[in-house]
């Protein structure tokens, strides 16, 4: 065991916090690389006519079984660890309504007996206190009630792997470990978070509000008995009272409606679930205490926060740490592995382990009992149509998302729940009152769909439902409301680009699933006759992002015409590697050779910011833009479904430098067109077979580009910075003498085999801090139709069918989109028909589910041979490619229940639909 | 349920044949001549309650059982029942005029359930159980007609009985009734009570309990005179589940109520035949028909559960060590090093119902066949076991299976490979 | 340590493992991710539920089967053969991949798996039903029933299965001797 050897250091670059150095290596990535030997990301393989990938690149490792996963990862793979490996597992409270009196672990054998428990007293002792995003008792003291089922007690460690798994066996399971008094009741807390979003549009959809979220502001209330208290309502008073008065006036209009109005009022509930995710969380850490180091392998969606928290954590403890290893993993979570605290608990376990790497790997049974759950929601809606025109009016809507034991993402969840409640129609009118409640339920995190899922599957549950009472075709009353651009939403922002939504639909009404749905049926039901037989459709737009994306970007272009690409953004399994080295082709001809992911390290761009530089008023941020190094965010997180969009846009941002500056003045002075009058046009320019062309030139390979560019001094290198607030910012930069204003706030370049120079930006313009109310920029928009037998005794569901329509942009990766399709559906089939938590004592919390009870979808469940998928062709090449991964899998959800509906003509509203609720109603 | 019916219908075929003679006596109080076809189309239009109620005893009385078939619609019929003389089809008894029961009358059906006689005057057949619908009330058949009347009613025709001559004489059966039809089936336990008497209608009448758990004589009729003592139907023995039998293997009256209306206890599932019939009938029974149920079982004054004995004897401790190599290997990583299972996942062996049936036959075939996953409730859903037979010979499962009576259900180390053997 | 051992001897994708000292009651998974550092095989459920698990367990030349190893004790594989997900491509010496397996080379060309978690799984069961159909194989139109009969008991929560149960299709009709062409 040698520690780190210096020179093997000097690779790794350190970021201080609070004191403490702490280093980023990525498994796979170069900075490992060069510490381990190689990861596990290949080179791409591309088709070099067409710059399509061959497969992704980091397929080969996956289909071999190389070590990809943070949970493959062992202290004898750490080359520079103790090779020991010691494991970790975590006593838990199965109840919640009554105070914790400790454990009792007698009944092990003697040599069964841990090395090291761990409880309360020891992190009070150390000070070793969990980040404050994540809440309180990161150990439950004894005597006090637990906040939530599941929550940790004591964390139980093992220097050796079969003392800890022949323990486990014994203690998993047995409800007489923990102890508690006497029964009481469960903590009754205020909600994590409320807010009301009101809208009074003008006379008519362009013009301006009366009253909206972007133009006054959103409603916040006060609490009272643990509910939310709304403002008084007061016409001429403060964004709260006045906006009451706005709301009130619309409760007015429903409770009395004028005579042509259809009042539709309905409750629908949407279920708590897991995103089984395959690999469980895990964390792996060693603490070495002569050296002052913790080292630290986790699996993470977002590497960047565990860095900060887990070395503010650190720094305000008593260990007396002086630097920290971080090596984050490639992994998969559908979110339940952003901000989560696994990775905490890792950390503590390694600091008690005695000098031996301690590996916290759940089985699935904890993961179930302790992995960021799906918010449960219960919607309370009310539309307003006009009968004779079928035009939407008002929609109102109270909706309540049970966020469990810690606060986690539950506020911005809910709230982007709530924002896009209104699905792909308009509404002159909406008051739409959201909280995110506190319960013992299992914390919840940023699931797939991001609270959109909820929201809109009731919303499009209720549109096929007043459909019906209007006797219109579902389609066609969807087509009389559909957004179109221009057109404002519930926040009253007008969303960016055009809106494809009615294209979406009319697609959807052409196809022969819906326009030979009654003939389908009648011969369907004719032929089976125990079969009630459906087809129903969805539609949906989702934003993306989180209004505050940032990333880094560095796009190399080596002598030999070797691309190379760093990016922030972290891989978690759908693909991002592959997909932003395709993003290069645009520019550069063909996809990156070289691609390192999660690169936390930007010495090429000193990039700053500031403690809550988030939460600043615009005055503020103006003085902070000043310092041209600022910036309000450094780095987000690959979650949210940010990836094809704001990373691609740093990504191609560096890469169109880099041809501008580098690759086109080397074609140029090739061709011998430079400073020519007749040099052709950078806009002619084209990537063909691999040869950069312009009309009348000859092609010229990237090898002879790039060495070209080298010997001229041109730009070889670009490393870029961009923030997004649901808008760019944009800043103007001198380069060769020319002032280009870029959607940029931070820039280097390199010219040449040179170092990197930073140019300072000059007239930034970031969004206002306001826009954050907006909560819009652009959407992607989705729909699906679902075709489906019931069958009559046994109340089973088939799916025979189902065919999405996307409209995303331009495509990445084809393949990927449309793997992504197929697998949002397969997620949205699972929430339609099986997929199910109970939220409290009977449900997760309490250690005992497993795939057995929560019933995923398999293959035959999917409509696997059958299934189909649209996607739109973009509306011009420079579309940016839109996320659609969690857009894709939600229409299906609330296809699948219209079409039940069509079947045997009961409309569901709470999910999932299961037999036995299709067998109640059937009778 | 097909191999069920199977090993029926082969003593019945016996039957039928002996019977043959007393068939000519009988014709000449034949009822056949009363016999309807054609008539009316029935319009009923009961009253909610009386529909609901009838649902309820339709799914007490398990009609869905055999007369919807796998996939079929439901009570539509077409159920096939093999045997070695033929196939009998379940019939379609949705309200359509042409292939159901829409031109039956109430008391056509009564008929039917209490004499096992079809509307046109044939003798049905008693894999039709109106040997145990006999004690039905009338007001009850009554509610379940006017439950199935309001069905949709389903097209679909009836396939034709296919038994070979002479068993294709219906006629046969009206001997067979002669002997073995009777009013009242014996009580399966000692009691008085109303809760009892309530138990007893519910189990014997409506659940025709004894269809499966009662032997069956060389006439393939219902021993009567040892009602419940168990019966081997296809791959399965239906247990003996006398109040003796019962408590023998740990059951109480409260067990019961859960495992009837649950399918799961704290020391098993239902599975196989069994499990179909909690799932389709019995879990839909009420709290109070559920506890009554269980009263009628084991008596007004059960006898008490017997204990499992603390520890296997020594001595048999190194005969099961063979198959105690093969639990941890094969079965350990479900139920546990100790047998003590996974809580809403994987049953426990310790104590497991199944292993302490004197008859290993149970235990012996769910390992070899396995158990796929099972629903119970939406909750509820244990896992699948996976079949062992052909990880394991003859040999190995006999040690197992001993090694799990001896370890875990108090029973003896009795099983042999011929045992198995037969079994495969 | 009191826990009582046996001894495991086996092979695994080609080379003979022990006798290794196994603690009784040990699942193979542990013995293949604690003992044997290999973790391809990658635990899911530790029910037998999910099948990210499984390996080939080489009954004879003519016979292959899939095995949970999370739900399967160590000493079960006692002086068997079995392949792990790591021995299907071949390897040099150094244990580099060589060259894929066409059902590996299948799931990387189609995209079949985002994350990859589960397609070790899906890899080993596909394997073997295309051994098995080169034994004996089966009829063309009944090549979706029989891959999706093989695949149905494996999870996966990225693609959908669309793009797996494609891929083994394309695979079984573009290969000879997989498919008759009649029944």
């Amino acid at each position: 065991m040698d520690g780190l050897r210096p020179s093997r250091r000097q690779v790794l670059r350190a970021s201080l916090i609070g004191g403490i150095a702490v280093y980023l290596a990525p498994l796979g990535g170069r900075a490992y690389a060069a510490l381990f030997g190689d990861g596990g990301l290949s080179r791409p393989a591309w088709n070099s006519r067409d710059s399509t990938l061959k497969y992704r690149i980091d397929g080969i490792s996956k289909v071999t079984g190389e070590k990809v996963f943070a949970r493959d990862i062992r202290a004898r793979d750490m080359p520079h660890w103790p090779q020991q490996q010691g494991h970790a597992l975590v006593l838990r409270v199965t109840k919640a309504d009554r105070p914790y009196a400790g454990f009792d672990l007698s009944l092990l054998d003697p040599d069964l007996t841990p090395d090291r428990v761990v409880t309360a007293a020891d992190l009070a002792r150390d000070r070793l206190v969990f980040p404050a995003f994540y809440g309180d008792d990161m150990l439950l003291p004894e005597g006090q009630i637990p906040a939530y089922l599941g929550q940790a007690v004591a964390i139980l460690i093992y220097k050796d792997f079969v003392r800890f798994r022949f323990a486990k066996y014994k203690l998993q399971f047995n409800n007489t470990i923990v102890r508690y008094n006497e029964p009481g009741a469960p903590l009754e807390r205020d909600p994590w978070g409320s807010s009301r979003f009101v809208r009074v549009a003008g006379p008519d959809p362009a013009a301006e509000d009366v009253f909206s979220p972007v133009k006054q502001g959103s409603i916040s209330p006060t609490y009272r008995n643990h509910q939310p208290v709304w403002p008084e309502p007061a016409r001429d008073g403060e964004v709260g009272p006045q906006g009451m008065y706005f709301a009130n006036a619309i409760a007015q209009e429903l409770a009395e409606p004028p005579p042509d109005w259809l009042v539709l009022r309905r409750d629908y509930a949407t279920q708590s679930g897991d995103t089984a995710a395959l690999e469980p969380d895990n964390a792996n850490g060693w603490y070495d205490r002569d050296r002052e180091e913790l080292h630290l392998v986790v699996a993470s969606q977002s590497p960047q926060e565990i860095a900060e928290n887990a070395a503010s954590m650190l720094a305000a403890s008593k260990i007396g740490l002086k630097r920290l290893f971080l090596h984050p993993c490639f992994t998969v979570g559908y979110g339940s592995k952003d901000h989560y605290n696994t990775p905490y608990y890792g950390l503590v376990a390694a600091i008690y382990g005695d000098g031996v790497p301690i590996r916290l790997a759940n089985d699935r049974f904890e993961q179930f009992q302790t992995s960021l759950k799906r918010h449960q929601f219960d919607m309370h809606y009310a539309m307003a149509v006009d009968r004779k025109t079928g035009v939407m009016q008002t929609f109102q809507a109270e909706i309540i998302a049970n966020g469990g034991g810690r606060a986690n993402c539950s506020v911005d969840l809910t709230m982007a729940g709530a924002t896009q409640a209104q699905s792909i129609y308009y509404f002159p009118k909406s008051d739409i009152a959201a909280t995110a409640i506190a319960s013992r339920a299992v914390d919840c995190g940023a699931a797939r769909g991001f609270g959109a899922v909820e929201t809109i599957t009731a919303t499009e549950l209720m549109v096929d439902e007043i459909a019906s009472e209007l006797g219109l075709d579902p389609i066609e009353f969807r087509l009389r409301n559909v957004m179109k651009t221009g057109m404002r939403t519930t926040q009253g922002a007008i969303p960016d680009g055009i809106s494809r939504a009615e294209a979406v639909l009319q697609r959807a009404q052409a196809h022969p699933l819906w326009t030979q749905r009654p003939a389908r049926k009648f011969a369907y039901q004719a032929a089976h006759p125990g079969k009630y037989y459906g087809v129903g459709f969805a539609a949906c737009h989702r934003r993306f992002g989180i209004g505050l994306e940032a990333s880094f970007a560095k796009v190399e272009l080596a002598p030999d015409g070797t691309i190379s690409l760093a990016h922030t953004a972290a891989e978690i399994g759908t693909g991002t590697s592959s997909a932003q080295a395709v993003a290069c082709g645009r520019w550069l001809g063909r996809p990156a050779d070289l691609v390192e992911l999660a690169v936390t390290d930007w010495p090429e761009l000193p990039v700053e910011t500031s403690a809550g530089s988030l939460n600043v008023d615009e005055s503020e941020q103006n003085r902070l833009a000043a310092n041209p190094r600022w910036t309000p965010n450094l780095a987000t997180a690959s979650s949210g479904s940010n990836s094809s969009y704001y990373f691609t846009h740093t990504t191609r941002a560096a890469a169109r430098l880099v041809f501008q500056h580098g690759l086109w003045p080397a074609a140029l002075a090739i061709w011998g067109k430079s400073s020519n009058s007749s040099a052709p046009s950078i806009d002619s320019a084209r990537w063909s077979d691999g040869a950069l062309t312009a009309p009348d030139m000859k092609g010229l390979d990237v090898r002879e580009l790039a060495a070209h560019a080298h010997a001229s001094g041109f730009v070889t290198g670009a490393t870029v910075h961009a923030f997004n607030r649901w808008r760019w910012a944009e800043a103007d930069f001198e380069i060769d003498g020319r002032t280009e204003r870029l959607p940029l706030d931070g820039l280097s370049l390199r010219n040449g085999e040179g170092g990197y120079t930073v140019l300072d930006r000059r007239n930034v313009f970031y969004p206002s801090p306001r826009s954050m109310d907006a909560m819009v920029s652009t959407y992607t928009i989705t729909a699906a139709l679902a075709e489906l037998t019931v069958d009559a005794a046994t109340g089973q569901v088939a799916l025979l069918n189902h065919h999405n329509i996307v409209e995303c942009g331009n495509l990445l990766v084809p393949e990927l989109v449309s793997g992504q399709i197929q697998g949002g559906a397969a997620t949205g089939i699972g929430l339609a028909l099986s997929e199910y938590l109970p939220l409290y004592e009977e449900g997760p919390g309490d250690g005992t589910w497993n795939f057995n009870r929560y019933v995923l979808p398999r293959g035959n469940d999917v409509a696997v041979w059958t299934q189909t998928a649209d996607v739109l062709p973009p509306l011009s090449e420079d579309e940016p490619p839109k996320s659609m991964a969690e857009a894709a899998g939600i229409p299906i959800t609330a296809a699948i229940v219209n079409a039940i509906a069509h079947a045997i003509e009961h409309r569901f509203r709470t999910l999932p639909v299961t037999p036995d609720k299709i067998l109640a109603v059937l009778g | 349920m097909k191999e069920r019916r199977f090993r029926k219908l082969i003593p019945w075929a016996i039957g039928i044949a002996v019977l043959g003679f007393i068939a000519v006596g009988a014709f000449f109080s034949s009822n056949l001549l009363r016999g309807k076809t054609g008539g009316p189309v029935q319009v009923v239009n009961a009253p909610a309650d009386i529909v609901a109620r009838g649902k309820y005893l339709a799914e007490a009385a398990d009609c869905a059982a055999c007369h919807t078939a796998p996939g079929g619609a439901p009570f539509a019929g077409g159920l096939a029942m093999q045997s070695g003389f033929g196939t009998i089809y379940a019939t379609n008894i949705t309200p359509d005029p042409d292939n159901g029961i829409g031109r039956w009358t109430a008391d056509d059906f009564w008929r039917a359930l209490h004499d096992g006689v079809r509307r046109d005057g044939q003798q049905l057949y008693p894999a039709m159980p109106y040997t145990s619908y006999r004690g039905m009330t009338r007001a009850d058949a009554d509610a379940i007609y006017a439950y199935l009347m309001q069905l949709r009613p389903a097209k679909i025709p009836n396939r034709t009985t296919d038994l070979r001559f002479p068993f294709n004489i219906r006629l046969g059966m009206r001997g067979w009734n002669l002997l073995f039809l009777t009013d009242t089936l014996p009580a399966v336990s000692v009691g008085h009570t109303p809760a009892w008497e309530r138990g007893r209608y519910v189990v014997d009448v409506l659940g025709h309990c004894g269809e499966c758990h009662t032997p069956r004589g060389l006439l393939g009729q219902m021993e009567l005179s040892q009602p419940m003592t168990g019966s081997t139907l296809g791959r399965f023995e239906a247990p003996d589940i006398t109040p003796d039998g019962l408590a023998g293997r740990g059951w109480t009256q409260a067990a019961l109520r859960e495992f009837l209306g649950s399918g799961l206890v704290e020391d098993g599932s239902a599975f196989s035949d069994m499990h179909l019939v909690v799932m389709r009938s019995t879990r839909h029974l009420t709290a109070n028909d559920l506890s009554k149920a269980a009263t009628y079982l084991m008596g007004d004054r059960p006898p008490p559960p017997a204990a499992l004995p603390d520890a296997p004897p020594p001595a048999e401790a190194t005969t099961t060590a063979a198959g105690r190599v093969t639990y941890v290997a094969l079965c350990s990583g479900c139920h546990g090093l100790n047998g003590e299972g996974i809580p809403n996942t994987v049953v426990p062996m310790q104590g497991n119902t199944t292993l302490r049936l004197v008859n290993p036959r149970n235990l012996v075939v769910s390992m070899l066949d396995g158990i796929a996953a099972q629903s119970f409730s939406y909750l509820q859903r244990m896992q699948a076991m996976p079949p062992l037979a052909d990880k394991l010979n003859d040999a190995q499962a006999a040690q197992l299976a001993n090694y799990l009576r001896v370890s875990f259900g108090g029973q003896k180390p009795d099983v042999t490979p011929d045992i198995v053997r037969g079994l495969r | 340590m009191s826990l009582p051992t046996r001894p495991l001897t086996l092979t695994i994708n080609g080379t003979q493992h022990g006798p290794i000292d196994v603690p009784e009651g040990m699942m193979m998974i542990d013995v293949l991710h604690e003992m044997l550092g290999l973790t391809g095989s990658r635990f899911g459920c530790g029910q037998g539920i999910c099948h990210a698990c499984v390996v080939i367990w080489d009954r004879d030349e003519r016979h292959s089967e899939t095995v949970p190893t999370c739900i399967t004790g160590a000493d079960f594989f006692d002086g068997k053969r079995i392949r792990t997900i790591e021995g299907i491509a071949q390897r040099d010496q150094k244990g580099e991949v060589t060259a894929l397996s066409p059902v590996q080379q299948a799931f990387l060309d189609q995209f079949s798996f985002q994350c990859g978690y589960c397609t070790p799984g899906f890899v080993n069961a596909a394997t073997v039903l295309i051994e098995r159909l080169g034994r004996a194989p089966i009829a063309r139109q009944d090549v979706e029933a029989t891959v999706a009969a093989a695949l149905e008991s494996h999870i996966c929560r990225c693609t959908g299965y669309v793009r797996y149960y494609a891929a083994v299709r394309d695979l079984i009709l573009a290969t000879p001797g997989l498919t008759r062409d009649s029944v």
